[in-house]
């Protein structure tokens, strides 16, 4: 099924309400599906170790999909699929995917359970609020970081010339403009000029003219776009994809799938999940992020959501060739000292459940920045070598590090009692934009101390 | 006829059991046996209602299970009122608000459970959905006469449009008139009071709560 049909259908599809949806549809599914397939959290697994309840998820997951079909917000009809039109997009879903160009081409590949081949790294500010003046800095800072493989998210402009930035208005186009001029001039003074730069510039439609292949995004670069909780589409997001699916460009489809939500507890949500992933596919998605969101605890490194992150990407990567990444947001954030290391030991959790379960890699960053910049190139240079790191590690072994790891970090993930952390312009040296020896003493202890735990750096 | 006790044990159970026509029987039958209806109120459905949403704090239940749970309340307590209203009595709330997410921005659960929480808490609510632009917060809270006004905004662009309802509340001399509560992921204290929002709630459960301690303080 192409994506003419899928339009189409959110045109034609049965009319129902939101509410309707989410509650009949997706909450009574999940919940009747979570039963019948003996989907469950025993409360205290971090890391799943259990190939068939992955496979049973992998049919709960695909089975809610068909009972549910996907939401188009605005027109408030169901895009429904039938089991054949499923299969078939999961059966022509690429298994590797090129992005950039030239010196800077690469490819992210669909990983299996425990395989021994690197993660790809997305890595950059993954939508921190970004200042105007830092943004260039703080990108090429990040782009000269080798390990990893594409920008993320380059930023959010929140004002421009000092005034807030509204969605749709002239100013946001201008915005978006910019955002494609200054993320192309951070990667190049960092000598990757065709490194690709993954995700938008989050400007709603406005976000589209920030592609020129002169100055700007282009069809190396991947475009991201993200599903509604809990499988919803709206018409921006179905504009864009028809946008950048005609353009050429790589297509990053991400979904938030909400612990404590409609899904319920976590093994109930890793079946709204699957059920994500599949419908991503469908949507044209080549790549496929998951970026759990905590009713409760707002980031993703609490225990609902290291399960849910291993649980359902080893389903996906036992039962498809969807090529998966997982979000990372922490509660703490970047910084010098003791409080700084927290950071990096919920990253290095949740990378650990992610990689061994199949997943390539996306983030760090903080779940709720504090003011501007408050993310750290080093650290996603510490990310991406545990990432690589936790690539051939047996789930067994990745387990008890993450124990290990979440005993030391679990009694401060409520984000108002969370290490603060420092922008990034004081963590770095701005000039030769180097990391400040304090924020290298961080980054080497806490390596150090990983290796300990058994983390092969 | 059943007595007091067994009519509350039913109230109870069917919040328990997320029944809204269960509810609003049992909530007919405390009518019918000439109970003492605001006692009814708190022993039939404000016990069970405020268990409830501790049980979500604790995630022993989940947002579906919550807002069954309140719509449950909502079918009883509609039978209640209006009885109480036909014997020339008022059912006292703790206030009311009008709730919604800003224009521009699609995103709902939050505010969804913002929403459930506060009626489970004893807040009479009307959710008005998302992307509500400025002036339809203002006429809803108007028309439902609203004391509280709370708006939810999940990205740093739309955020600014409730700056937009404060503002245009001060333009139509209704500013001293409402509560306005601000909330959503980019949403921060010193937001608030850039804009002169009266309060920020970092989530739904510091909702109830700032609401709660407001309601507290006006009472003294």
């Amino acid at each position: 099924m192409n994506f003419k049909e899928i339009a189409r259908r959110g045109e034609t599809g049965p009319l129902m309400e939101a509410g309707e949806f989410l509650m009949k549809r997706v909450a009574a599914g999940a919940l009747r599906l979570q039963k019948s397939h003996e989907i469950r959290w025993d409360g205290k697994t971090l890391l799943n170790l259990d190939d068939a309840m992955a496979d049973r998820l992998w049919q709960a997951g695909r089975e809610l999909l068909l009972g549910t079909g996907i939401f188009s917000m605005n027109s408030r009809r169901v895009i429904e699929l039938s089991a054949e039109e499923v299969d078939e997009a999961l059966r022509f879903v690429p298994q590797h995917l090129a992005m950039g160009a030239g010196k800077e081409a690469v490819t992210v590949r669909h990983r299996g359970i425990e395989d021994p081949r690197k993660p790809f790294v997305f890595s950059g500010p993954f939508n921190a609020d970004t200042s105007e003046e830092m943004f260039v800095h703080l990108n090429e800072a990040f782009a000269q970081e080798r390990l990893i493989d594409s920008l993320l998210f380059p930023g959010y402009l929140k004002t421009l010339d000092g005034q807030m930035i509204r969605p749709t208005s002239a100013l946001s186009s201008r915005a978006a403009m910019l955002y494609g001029q200054w993320s192309r001039e951070a990667v190049r003074r960092a000598g990757r000029p065709d490194m690709p730069i993954t995700g938008h510039a989050v400007m709603a439609l406005n976000e589209i003219a920030c592609t020129n292949e002169a100055w700007g995004l282009r069809a190396t670069d991947p475009r991201a776009m993200v599903l509604i909780s809990e499988l919803q589409v709206d018409d921006v997001t179905m504009t864009r994809l028809a946008y950048y699916q005609a353009y050429g460009c790589p297509i990053y489809l991400a979904f938030t799938p909400l612990v404590g939500g409609y899904g319920g507890d976590p093994a109930g949500t890793a079946i709204v999940a699957v059920a994500s992933f599949i419908a991503a596919a469908a949507l044209g998605g080549e790549v496929v992020h998951i970026g759990p969101q905590h009713l409760k605890f707002k980031q993703q490194t609490n225990a609902h959501s290291l399960f849910l992150a291993s649980l359902s990407n080893q389903a996906v990567a036992r039962n498809s060739r969807i090529i998966a990444t997982t979000s990372h947001t922490t509660s703490g954030r970047p910084g010098n000292g003791e409080e700084g290391a927290q950071y990096p030991r919920e990253f290095s959790a949740l990378a650990l459940c992610a990689v061994s379960g199949g997943s390539n890699v996306s983030g760090p960053r903080p779940a709720e920045p504090l003011g501007f910049n408050n993310v750290s190139p080093l650290m996603a240079r510490l990310f991406a070598e545990v990432a690589h790191a936790a690539a051939g590690l047996s789930r067994g072994t990745a387990a008890g590090i993450v124990e290990k790891l979440y005993e030391r970090y679990k009694d401060r993930i409520d984000l108002e009692h969370s290490p603060r952390g420092l922008p990034f312009e004081e963590l770095y040296d701005l000039k030769t934009l180097r990391p400040s020896a304090e924020h290298r003493e961080v980054y080497e202890r806490v390596k150090e101390e990983l290796a300990a735990l058994g983390v092969p750096l | 006829m059943a007595n007091a006790q067994e009519i509350y044990a039913r109230m109870t159970r069917a919040i328990e059991e997320y029944d809204s026509d269960a509810a609003a029987a049992a909530a007919r039958e405390a009518v019918a046996a000439g109970l003492n209806l605001l006692e009814a109120v708190e022993k039939g459905f404000a016990d069970p209602i405020r268990r409830l949403g501790e049980a979500f704090d604790r995630m022993e239940i989940f947002l579906p299970q919550l807002m069954l749970g309140s719509e449950a309340m909502k079918a009883g307590m509609a039978v209640l009122e209006e009885a109480i209203q036909s014997a020339g009595g008022t059912l006292v709330n703790k206030g009311v608000v009008v709730i919604g997410t800003v224009e521009g921005d699609i995103h709902d659960i939050g505010k969804t459970v913002v929403a459930a929480l506060l009626q489970a808490n004893g807040y009479q609510v009307h959710d008005l959905g998302v992307e509500v632009p400025a002036g339809r917060f203002i006429e809803a809270a108007q028309s439902q006469e609203a004391d509280i006004i709370a708006m939810s905004a999940l990205l740093s662009t739309t955020m600014l449009y409730q700056r937009d309802v404060i503002e245009m509340l001060g333009n139509k001399g209704l500013r001293e008139r409402f509560f306005t509560l601000v909330g959503g992921a980019p949403v921060s204290q010193k937001w608030a009071e850039e804009i002169g929002a009266d309060g920020y709630a970092r989530g739904a459960y510091e909702a109830v709560a700032l609401l709660d301690a407001r309601k507290e303080a006006r009472g003294r």
